[in-house]
């Protein structure tokens, strides 16, 4: 049995950075990757679901993107992954989550797992829909913002909780095989240790492409896309905060003011 | 041959010796030989035992034959000097040492007579125990064996009365009534009363020899060769004791103290008798490098670390059974000392507890029995292994060099690769690996407190420069440890050294990232480090930091990067006084030094920053607890990343304590960045905030020199 995780290596930026040219991205010179954090949790899901099985599964992550990735893949192999695929064509620079959606599934047509575990979202973007929209497009079913995940033995069915707005939580269960997306706090991720990642360098990344997944000139980067990026930017400041120093008295003469010039008075 | 005239009479040297089995029977003497081979034969095979239980672990690494030579020539300085057995416990040590040597004169004196007896009188003829040679000996059989019982006695004293607290075995790891060590105190009275036993019935034997062959003239003419036993002599003579009764008793104490010596050898390796051995192998094999040098995991092992007790090297193994239990490393402990769940001690006994039960029987048991790790009595805890600030306090310490650390950071290499960790830390792992510092800042922001410098500062990595700075992560980050780095960089413009940075090309040096046991994190920031140093040019290297001030001199050149590194007090102790650096007004601040570890008890730099305080002109007051017994501030080890229990003291609490003790303390001085904000945050926890203030040694050198404000020099 195959459990499929795609995930997705992030940018983080620092306080200085500058957008490319046509100021559609930030420039790549500024990005700092790191392995999103949702995906940190549904691996963990994963390895502990096939650590607690006695029949064998295999964990299979997946990504869209060119060889940067592979720094991703690797931490998740050094976790414990059996096996790791990155998808990437220059075509594919465009691709919204729609457009990586419909890569996963052709992967998941192609391996045929029980089960797709992703995280609920990306720590850059947020779309929260590549998991979703996975199961839309395979026709799976789905659930969202899960916090516990329970298959029962043949994994035909599970029983899950879902994490609802104002503290309140959802149960449900689920026919499998779906897509279920994974909330933070789930569990706890193992942590990767370097000589871990290290050993994971030996085993070898598929580098698939979107034609050897079979996928047709529509499905591929902003054709098969629902949105594109048209500009980047950093909003301008609405408002401003200060702080008010001085004696109490100072402080509450100096507060006074701002309320009366606030209401124009 | 000359006859030996005394005022008794005149003697043919070869009636002066003792009759060996003298009125013994052939058939006792063989009984006596049967049970001598029997002994003999059980101190081998216990031994064997034992060495099997080593021979079970891992090949010493860091071991070269050619130490071997320069291991004994250690091994015998020590002993003949007693210098590690006598620190922070001087009578002991002496006393230690009257027990060492009378144990060793007696067993070499026995020793001889079994040679002649057995060996060079039966083979070659060859006698030589007897006349001037066998007086000789006899006085200083009374000698040794006085000094023997009186060191026996003044321990039972000591143990009995003194009582002091490192010798009552409490666990800070367990609760009292989840383990039991009344078998260690019985064990230790009944080698202190075998051995004192032996010591008396051996003067009550020459004693009863001399009463009952008082007829015999090169007996009692000569009795005054051995004084205390003749003393007791005529003690029992007055009590009266006369030569038949000598004899009888004589004949029951000779095989008394004879089973009772074969006994004690034929178990020495088996019970705290073999201290005698283990301890003096354990100071042959030490680790010169064991402070300051962690040991490299074997890249071709699947596994990292201790996980089951028979990846510990046989040295290590050694190194358990090498304890004498003298509790020097529990007392110097810094986690113990403030309730952590960690005696370096317990941390060894429970391993040797271990080991015993384990690796003793004849086959292995499987591989699951074998983990070191857990809640048994005798495994160790995750909890303990993090407590440990890597501070080397019980290495330093330890008289019979035992590497507490090193194993407690293989052990906690294997909790590493499991993840068992505070979350933080594995955060912060994350963190370095991510942004190549802990701070979790970009690298471009390493040097970003250059900015507010009214000048430039080359650039090491492509500029040529005399002095190379290593800034460290502390200084280059923390807001605090920022204006300290500043002015070093002002003084060093100011005393026109030439001088650069490595800007972003410098990574966490990793020191305490290695201590932490994420090996493959230290090798990757060290390859990247040394890769960056061999890449600039520069003569020296200089840091404030001396944590990596440690690793970048002892640890990279076992990845190939040799450089020439000092710590900042050194370099200015040795240029203070020249030109601009003249201090220029006199500080007259009453001032407590706190050596860091990674400085002091590391690399015994104890001189250099106490130089520079007395060319201050400050008034140096020490603390109880200095140089190489320096109290670590707590953030050693990676525990600087790891939250401390609330409601517990802090190492750094309990040192500020200890300095609030020196009357009209002004200043506490520290000359490390970690320092600077343990000490700060310690100072207002502990309730000193206003007594005294915690300084950065630089900042006391800026003063002297009256170094503007940056804000005025700028403007």
């Amino acid at each position: 049995m195959k459990i499929l995780v795609p995930i997705k290596q992030v940018v983080t930026l620092d306080e200085d950075f500058e957008f490319t040219p046509d100021n559609r991205d930030v420039d790549h010179d500024f990005h700092i990757y790191d392995l999103n954090e949702w995906d940190d949790y549904s691996l963990e899901e994963a390895l502990l679901i096939k650590e607690s099985n006695d029949s064998p599964i295999e964990i299979i992550v997946c990504t869209v993107g060119n060889e940067y990735a592979d720094e991703s893949l690797r931490k998740c192999l050094a976790k414990g992954a059996d096996r790791a695929i990155r998808v990437w064509s220059n075509e594919l620079k465009n691709t919204d989550s729609i457009g990586i959606a419909r890569i996963i599934a052709h992967i998941a047509r192609r391996e045929e797992p029980q089960l797709i575990l992703t995280g609920v979202q990306s720590s850059d973007f947020a779309h929260s829909t590549t998991g979703v929209a996975t199961a839309g497009i395979l026709g799976w079913p789905y659930a969202a913002v899960v916090n516990r995940f329970e298959p029962d033995h043949d994994f035909t069915k599970a029983s899950i909780l879902r994490e609802l707005e104002g503290g309140l939580e959802e149960a449900m269960n689920i026919d499998l095989p779906a897509v279920i997306t994974i909330q933070v706090g789930i569990n706890k991720p193992r942590y990767a240790s370097l000589r871990g990642i290290k050993q994971a360098q030996s085993i070898p990344i598929e580098e698939a492409t979107p034609d050897s997944l079979g996928m047709i000139d529509s499905e591929i980067g902003e054709s098969g896309s629902a949105s594109i990026i048209k500009k980047m930017f950093i909003p301008e400041k609405l408002s401003t905060a200060i702080i008010i120093e001085g004696t109490p008295a100072q402080q509450a003469s100096k507060l006074a003011k701002i309320i009366n010039d606030f209401k124009g008075v | 041959m000359h006859p030996i005239v005394t005022a008794s009479g005149t003697f043919n040297p070869e009636q002066i010796t003792r009759v060996v089995f003298q009125d013994f029977s052939p058939s006792t003497i063989r009984f006596f030989y049967v049970i001598g081979y029997l002994a003999i034969g059980l101190f081998l095979w216990n031994s064997f035992i034992e060495i099997r239980k080593y021979m079970r672990g891992k090949k010493n690494g860091s071991f070269k034959i050619s130490c071997l030579v320069a291991g004994v020539k250690y091994m015998f300085s020590v002993l003949l000097t007693h210098r590690t057995l006598r620190r922070r416990d001087t009578l002991t040590g002496w006393m230690h040492a009257m027990i060492f040597f009378g144990f060793s004169v007696l067993l070499a004196g026995t020793s001889i007579i079994t040679l002649q007896y057995d060996i060079t009188a039966p083979l070659f003829g060859f006698k030589f125990w007897y006349g001037y040679f066998y007086l000789w000996f006899l006085l200083l059989m009374n000698i040794a064996g006085s000094a023997f019982i009186t060191g026996l006695l003044y321990m039972m004293y000591r143990r009995n009365w003194l009582k002091p607290p490192k010798l009552d075995y409490t666990r800070p790891d367990r609760e009292p009534n989840e383990y039991d060590r009344s078998s260690y105190r019985h064990e230790d009275w009944v080698f202190l009363w075998v051995m004192v036993t032996i010591g008396i019935t051996g003067f009550l034997l020459a004693a009863t020899r001399i009463i009952w062959l008082h007829d015999d003239p090169t007996v009692w003419g000569l009795r005054w060769w051995q004084p205390i036993s003749t003393v007791i002599a005529y003690t029992l003579m007055h009590l009266g004791v006369n030569s038949n009764l000598a004899h009888i008793l004589r004949n029951d104490l000779w095989w008394f103290h004879g089973l009772l010596a074969l006994t004690f050898i034929a178990l020495i390796p088996r019970t705290k008798a073999k201290h005698i051995l283990t301890s003096a192998i354990s100071l042959i094999f030490k680790d010169p490098m064991a402070a300051q040098r962690l040991p490299r995991s074997n890249p071709d092992e699947v596994s990292i670390g201790y996980s089951e007790i028979t990846d510990f090297t046989w040295k290590h193994l050694l190194n358990l059974d090498a304890c004498t239990k003298c509790g020097r490393c529990h007392e110097a402990c810094p986690a113990r000392a403030t309730g952590a769940p960690l005696s370096p001690r317990d941390v060894i006994l429970s391993l040797r507890e271990f080991a015993n039960r384990t690796m003793e029987s004849q086959t292995l048991p499987n591989k699951a029995e074998l983990s070191v790790h857990g809640k048994a009595v005798d495994q160790v805890f995750m909890e303990t292994l993090w407590s440990c600030r890597t501070c080397m306090a019980c290495v330093e310490i330890c008289p019979v060099a035992i590497e507490h650390v090193p194993i407690i950071v293989q052990m906690r290499r294997k909790l590493v690769e499991d993840g068992d960790m505070d979350p933080i830390l594995q955060k912060t792992l994350q963190t370095i690996h991510k942004s190549g510092n802990s701070f979790g800042e970009s690298k471009r922001k390493r040097a970003s407190w250059v900015k507010k410098l009214p000048f430039e500062i080359k650039d090491a990595r492509n500029e040529d420069v005399d002095v190379a700075w290593f800034v460290g992560d502390y200084a280059s980050f923390d807001p605090r440890n920022q204006k300290v780095t500043q002015s070093f960089a002002r003084i060093l413009k100011l005393l026109n050294i030439d001088f650069g940075l490595f800007f972003e090309g410098e990574s966490n040096a990793g020191n305490d990232v290695r201590r932490v046991g994420e090996e493959g994190l230290y090798e990757l920031l060290a390859e990247n480090n040394i890769e960056m140093l061999r890449k600039s040019h520069f003569k020296r290297i200089i840091t404030t930091d001396p944590h990596s001030y440690n690793t970048i001199r002892n640890e990279y050149p076992d990845f190939g990067g040799k450089f020439e590194i000092e710590h900042y007090t050194s370099y200015l102790a040795r240029i203070i006084g020249w030109n601009q650096l003249t201090p220029t007004r006199k500080l007259n601040y009453t001032v407590t030094f706190h050596d860091p570890c990674h400085l002091g008890r590391f690399n015994k730099n104890y001189e250099a920053p106490r130089e520079i305080i007395r060319a201050l002109g400050l008034n140096l007051v020490e603390m109880e607890r200095t140089r190489d017994n320096s109290f670590c501030c707590g953030a050693g080890g990676g525990r600087i990343w790891i939250p401390d229990v609330v409601g517990m003291e802090k190492p750094s609490q309990n040192r500020i304590r200890e300095a609030a003790k020196i009357k009209d303390l002004e200043i506490f001085v520290v000359c490390c960045p970690k320092d600077l904000v343990m000490f700060e945050d310690a100072i207002k926890t502990s309730g000193h905030e206003g007594h005294f203030v915690v300084k950065e040694l630089i900042e006391l050198i800026a003063e002297a020199i009256e170094l503007p404000t940056l804000e005025t020099a700028v403007s």
